[in-house]
């Protein structure tokens, strides 16, 4: 128990002094394993571990989805749905944001990132909400909100991260997340509503679309439309497993770009480029939280921890809903991927144990990631959107987030009440 | 010297991705059409993601692009981050390094044991010492940090698709 504290207290003194986080897992894993089972052992186990992790088959999920969202995003498509929600929805009171809200979710369906979302996003949306007189307060927050749907919306590297890191079916994983994802944007539409109707001014409606120009609209995003529905539905009707169905979409992705004429060589070159550096980048820190998770789980803190809270009497969802507290709390100033894979080997066993099925505590797990990554100080969605709006200062978008914050808070508890909100599409899956 | 580094790997990773992405599609195609999946695609894309991942292990480090906390930064004093910042590069070469040199000495291991790919037979071996090589090669680009004044772009999308 001593030992894995101290790991712990290690990696954050690291990681206050500006290590890489990856750096900070892996090296005090090492020393950890070194420590407590010997330095041959350590340095044995870590070489496997890298080799482990770089030649795996499986593995190679994450760089093709990453790619399939990267090429969508070169191809210019945001615009297009961008266009089309707000062909549906525009003449409503607050149209562009519901509109911003719905393109979000369409996006959430191709690209696994909740970052890149609402970047994506953000350069479609505020220019017209800016000219419509939206206050910046409301349009950045909804924007940052209705960024986080693309992690919950399948594909989601998180869950594909979790998923190996847990050994849970990513298949099934996906097939939770529609749901939940669905019902957090009707919930922030509703979100929408609500605060508009207190201050109509900053949230004029815009003209009502005809049904003709509904369907002209439509045309544009039939084909990212058709790719979403093969890759997903061809993974969740058992067509392909998760790591085919991500190469079908990132050669679909390519293909698609490549139609649009958006792709020239040194494009095509930069997209490869960008997305294999953002594997690398997780593949660090993947290894680095393999190898410190050996040592944790060398050491009796996992047994102990479980034995202690298992052994409180405490009931099982009382438990859990501690540990969301736990995620939302720490995910206002820590980075999200880190706090998820530093505290897995911890909680995953308790869960577990409980007899909590692994998919519905993924799914808890991707919306807390969803509630940190925009609820200040640290969220890394508003700093991006306050990088890419240079002026719009971090407070207007403080604020504006803070009533969002709150949606996606009420969405974990709904998912923590209601787990068939997560599992019934799953259960569905042969 | 950066500039030609940043092409050589990026070109590798680039180049290693794409395979991966044909091949992958190729072989989903071929086997729900013809029933017959392309020999040793598998093994293949093993390989391939070795060159991906540790071909663009330099430029994450030459962009600052691994997660770092840097909620503090504002409220530390100039002095203090300006001694940090080349002790903690210094520090990741250091163990990129010594990284290298395990996985060197697992690419001997590999050579002594003649250890292949089941299917097609490729030699492990070369891959590791890629590995380690590429390793070594990320630790310079460490130093190349710690030493020289490189302007370092702050870009909001970094972390473009890793959350």
């Amino acid at each position: 128990m001593t030992a894995a504290l101290l790991g712990f207290a290690a990696i954050f003194l690291l990681a206050l002094m500006r290590f890489p986080l990856a750096f900070a897992m892996g090296g005090v894993g090492i020393v950890g394993i070194g420590l407590v089972r010997g330095w041959q052992p350590a340095l044995a186990s870590t070489a496997q571990v890298v080799y482990d992790t770089g030649f795996a088959y499986t593995l190679s999920v994450i760089p093709l989805f990453i790619l399939m969202g990267n090429f969508v995003a070169r191809a210019g498509l945001a615009h297009e749905l961008f266009q089309a929600a707000n062909a549906f929805v525009g003449h409503l009171r607050g149209g562009l944001a519901h509109a911003t809200v719905a393109a979000c979710a369409g996006f959430g369906a191709i690209c696994g990132s909740s970052i890149a979302t609402a970047a994506t996003m953000s350069k479609v949306a505020y220019p017209s909400m800016k000219k419509m007189g939206y206050s910046d307060a409301l349009s950045t927050g909804v924007m940052a909100a209705g960024g986080t749907l693309g992690i919950m919306i399948p594909p989601s590297t998180i869950m594909v991260i979790y998923g190996i890191t847990t050994e849970t079916n990513i298949g099934k994983l996906f097939a939770a997340g529609v749901i939940p994802g669905l019902l957090t944007a009707a919930l922030l539409m509703v979100a929408i509503a609500v605060m508009t109707a207190r201050d109509p001014e900053h949230a004029p409606p815009g003209e009502r679309t005809s049904w003709p120009g509904r369907w002209k609209a439509l045309r544009g995003i039939w084909g990212v439309a058709l790719l979403v529905v093969v890759v997903l539905g061809g993974i969740y009707g058992g067509l392909f497993t998760a790591t085919e169905g991500a190469g079908f979409g990132a050669a679909g992705a390519f293909l698609f770009a490549l139609a649009r004429g958006r792709l020239t060589w040194a494009v095509l070159l930069q997209v490869l480029v960008e997305s294999a550096r953002t594997t690398a980048m997780l593949f660090a820190l993947l290894i680095a939280a393999t190898i410190f998770a050996n040592f944790i789980n060398f050491t009796s803190m996992p047994g102990d921890l479980k034995d202690w809270i298992t052994g409180m009497g405490l009931s099982p969802i009382l438990i859990v809903a501690a540990m969301m507290l736990i995620y939302v709390v720490l995910g206002t100033v820590m980075e999200e991927l880190t706090m998820v894979l530093l505290t897995i080997p911890l909680f995953f066993p308790i869960v577990t144990a409980l007899g909590f099925d692994p998919v519905w505590f993924g799914v808890l797990i991707v919306m807390v990631v969803q509630i940190g990554l925009i609820s200040p100080p640290v969220g890394m969605n508003l700093f991006v959107i306050n990088g890419l709006l240079p002026g719009v200062g971090l407070n207007a978008i403080f604020r504006g987030c803070w009533p969002f914050v709150l949606v996606l808070v009420g969405v974990l508890g709904l998912l923590l009440v209601f787990p068939q909100l997560s599992l019934w599409l799953p259960g569905l899956m042969r | 010297m950066k500039k030609y580094l940043e092409w050589f790997c990026g070109l590798l990773a680039g180049i290693a991705l794409f395979c991966i992405m044909a091949l992958t599609f190729f072989d989903v195609l071929s086997r729900k059409l013809l029933s017959q999946s392309i020999t040793g695609s598998l093994e293949l894309t093993e390989l391939l993601m070795v060159v991906v991942i540790f071909a663009s292990l330099p430029l994450v480090t030459l962009r600052s692009e691994h997660v770092v906390f840097d909620s503090l930064d504002n409220y530390l004093p100039q002095t203090l981050t300006r001694l940090q910042r080349p002790l903690v590069q210094w520090l990741c070469a250091a163990a990129m390094l010594g990284l290298a040199v395990l996985m060197w000495q697992l690419g001997t291991q590999f050579v002594a044991n003649g250890e292949t790919t089941a299917q097609l037979k490729i030699s492990k071996a070369p891959f590791i010492y890629l590995m380690a090589v590429l390793c070594a090669v990320c630790a310079a680009a460490h130093l190349m940090l710690a030493t020289v004044k490189i302007d370092v772009a702050v870009q909001p999308e970094a972390e473009g698709g890793a959350l």
